[in-house]
């Protein structure tokens, strides 16, 4: 198996059903935003657009790195012509780990919503020794944001 | 200058430092390799992020 990029199959159904807030304009019983987290995985997983939610199966493991991965935000939504976009807020950063089993994926999901995937990104084989691993956003437009729906 | 490492906090001018750029279709990534007298005792990597994903909406005739 390997690991692929993709938006979750089940988030843009979720999105119809309202099961996801990025942001704080939200009509459900309050406005406050879902909480997203993002989690790395070994480059023998199988994520990708049949993933529905994070699992602790294949996800990496190692010094300083802890199990369900970070928690980050994003961006107020908006859109741009006809694409709505977001993208997290900062970079996604793993600090002092030591990951020695070869990782290659990132998983976005809403761990307030039962941990439902919303996207996997994957970087080519990686290893971490005694140091940091950070993943920069690209530039949150309609063209480069993380996450856009066209 | 110390630097963390596999030995602990480590003098800088003990270290060679090599970096390595990789291109994907959507991603750089930058891996910086730590070595003393041949041993790895650091690395770090940076991944940018070019582009996001798109989910493309259809929309169907009636």
């Amino acid at each position: 198996m390997a690991n692929s990029q993709a938006i979750a199959t089940s988030f843009k159904v979720e999105l119809f059903n309202g099961i996801h807030a990025l942001g704080t304009t939200v009509t459900r019983g309050g406005t406050t935003a879902d909480t997203f987290k993002a989690a790395l995985y070994v480059a023998t997983g199988s994520i990708g657009a049949g993933t529905t939610a994070y699992s602790a199966t294949n996800e990496v493991a190692g010094t300083n790195y802890t199990a369900g991965g970070v928690t980050f935000s994003w961006v107020a939504p908006t859109s741009s012509g006809t694409t709505a976009y977001s993208t997290p807020s900062a970079s996604l950063a793993w600090t002092t780990v030591t990951l020695s089993t070869s990782f290659d994926c990132v998983l976005l999901y809403n761990s307030t919503q039962s941990n439902k995937a919303v996207a996997s990104y994957t970087f080519g084989a990686t290893t971490v020794t005694a140091g940091n691993f950070t993943l920069t956003m690209p530039t949150n437009d309609s063209t480069n944001g993380l996450l856009r729906l066209a | 200058m110390l630097i963390q490492t596999i030995h602990g906090l480590t003098p800088l001018e003990e270290l060679e430092v090599h970096d390595q750029v990789e291109w994907f279709d959507n991603a750089r990534k930058t891996t910086t390799t730590w070595t003393r007298s041949g041993e790895l005792v650091r690395q770090d990597v940076h991944v940018h992020i070019l582009r996001g994903l798109a989910a493309d909406a259809a929309q169907g005739g009636m």
